[in-house]
């Protein structure tokens, strides 16, 4: 008798008719490799309740056990206020997501044009004042789809410094701003000889932001804390 | 249903991936449900009823956030960016939420119901909506991925 690997499995759960169920437990027997095989299936289920147990003992959140409770969420008419409700609810902070922050800029920035300034020399190069008065001003929010160099997202480095990632024809980077100014920390490879004038966004911009997430000690600023970034002098 | 609240977090979780996505996921359902009691028919079964409006919810939502995403990042950006969010809060998931978040949807839905909730695989097929036979398949190939990817022993 052959017994499929789907009535194994349905016998594992008890869900064959008696009559098939007594063959396949008679096969079982006689197979331990069809015994070893329901076995995994028993020790998997067994995982994945076990797994899943502790939240179905925990107590129920107040917000959620609430809603049920007989005048407390209900009007006298019977009527659910539910307005009511999810203003008492406590409202999750919104995570800032990176495609969020990101997806809008890396779709619409097909082609990046301008040079990319140096600094003076030294040992960290800094933005020259072109680039700088970009990074000062510029929010990610606001800004025009076809600016030269465009702010990719700003977030804190693991000093606390403000950071920015950009990208622009001469290349593509992230700044972060010192006493002294912004600081280049990264650039896109192959800024220095980009050759012509229309690039892809693309490899250049996914190995500035990687590296941003490297950088990042949390989420990337959202427009509020941009703003605010901004009118402190990204200090 | 105050009965019901314990098993529909413990199923919004698994759905959701994480206790706070699950909790908000419970809230929606509890609100529809509530917004539909008189629908729910005398007799018939209450927790597959909320069941089933937990895991259309749930279907809505993620087909929602799959268009989102598909109209702001293109995929190869979007792989680039970071799986998933690689900056959010730091969420430690275990092998197994990881195995089960790697299912597809429907797979995953059917393992919860059957491996999970307890259910036969005849109610656990009302609650999806779809013929016994199509969830016993997706139940099937969503075990094996799981066997495959958390292994045969404990």
């Amino acid at each position: 008798m052959t017994v499929s690997r789907d009535e194994l499995a349905a016998f594992a759960d008890g869900e064959l008719p008696a009559g098939r169920a007594a063959e396949v437990a008679a096969a079982i027997e006689a197979d331990p490799a069809l015994a070893r095989e329901v076995e995994a299936h028993r020790a998997l289920r067994k995982r994945l309740a076990g797994h899943f147990a502790p939240i179905s003992q925990e107590p129920v959140p107040d917000r959620l056990a609430d809603m049920l409770r007989p005048g407390a969420a209900a009007e006298p008419t019977g009527v659910v206020d539910f307005a009511a409700e999810r203003e008492r609810r406590q409202p999750r902070p919104p995570v800032p997501r990176w495609r969020w922050v990101v997806g809008p800029a890396l779709a619409a920035s097909l082609a990046l044009v301008v040079l990319f300034p140096r600094g003076d020399g030294g040992s960290a190069p800094y933005a020259g004042d072109r680039l700088a008065s970009v990074l000062d001003r510029t929010l990610v929010a606001e800004q025009a789809p076809g600016a030269d160099t465009r702010i990719l997202l700003s977030f804190r480095d693991g000093d606390g410094e403000f950071c920015r990632a950009f990208s622009g024809t001469g290349g593509s980077g992230i700044a972060c701003r010192d006493e002294r100014g912004w600081r280049i920390e990264t650039q896109g490879e192959g800024s220095a000889g980009a050759q012509t004038e229309y690039r892809m966004a693309g490899a250049d911009e996914a190995s500035v932001l990687a590296r941003a997430q490297e950088m990042a000690s949390g989420p990337a600023l959202d427009a509020g804390e941009e703003a605010a970034a901004r009118a402190q002098g990204w200090r | 249903m105050l009965d019901l609240l314990p098993r529909l977090r413990r199923f919004a979780t698994g759905l959701a991936g994480t206790p706070a996505d699950g909790d908000d996921l419970c809230q929606m359902t509890l609100e529809r449900a509530l917004a539909n009691r008189h629908k729910w028919r005398e007799g018939t079964r209450l927790d597959s009823w909320v069941y089933r409006i937990m895991r259309n919810i749930w279907i809505d939502e993620g087909r929602a956030a799959t268009r989102r995403r598909q109209t702001f990042v293109a995929d190869e950006a979007g792989l680039a960016v970071g799986a998933e969010g690689a900056q959010e809060p730091a969420v430690e998931l275990s092998m197994v939420d990881r195995a089960m978040q790697s299912l597809p949807p429907d797979q995953r839905e059917a393992v919860l119901l059957v491996m999970v909730e307890g259910y036969a695989y005849k109610e656990a097929a009302e609650i999806v909506g779809c013929p016994v036979g199509t969830l016993n398949s997706r139940l099937v190939r969503g075990r094996d991925a799981l066997l495959e990817l958390l292994g045969e022993v404990q």
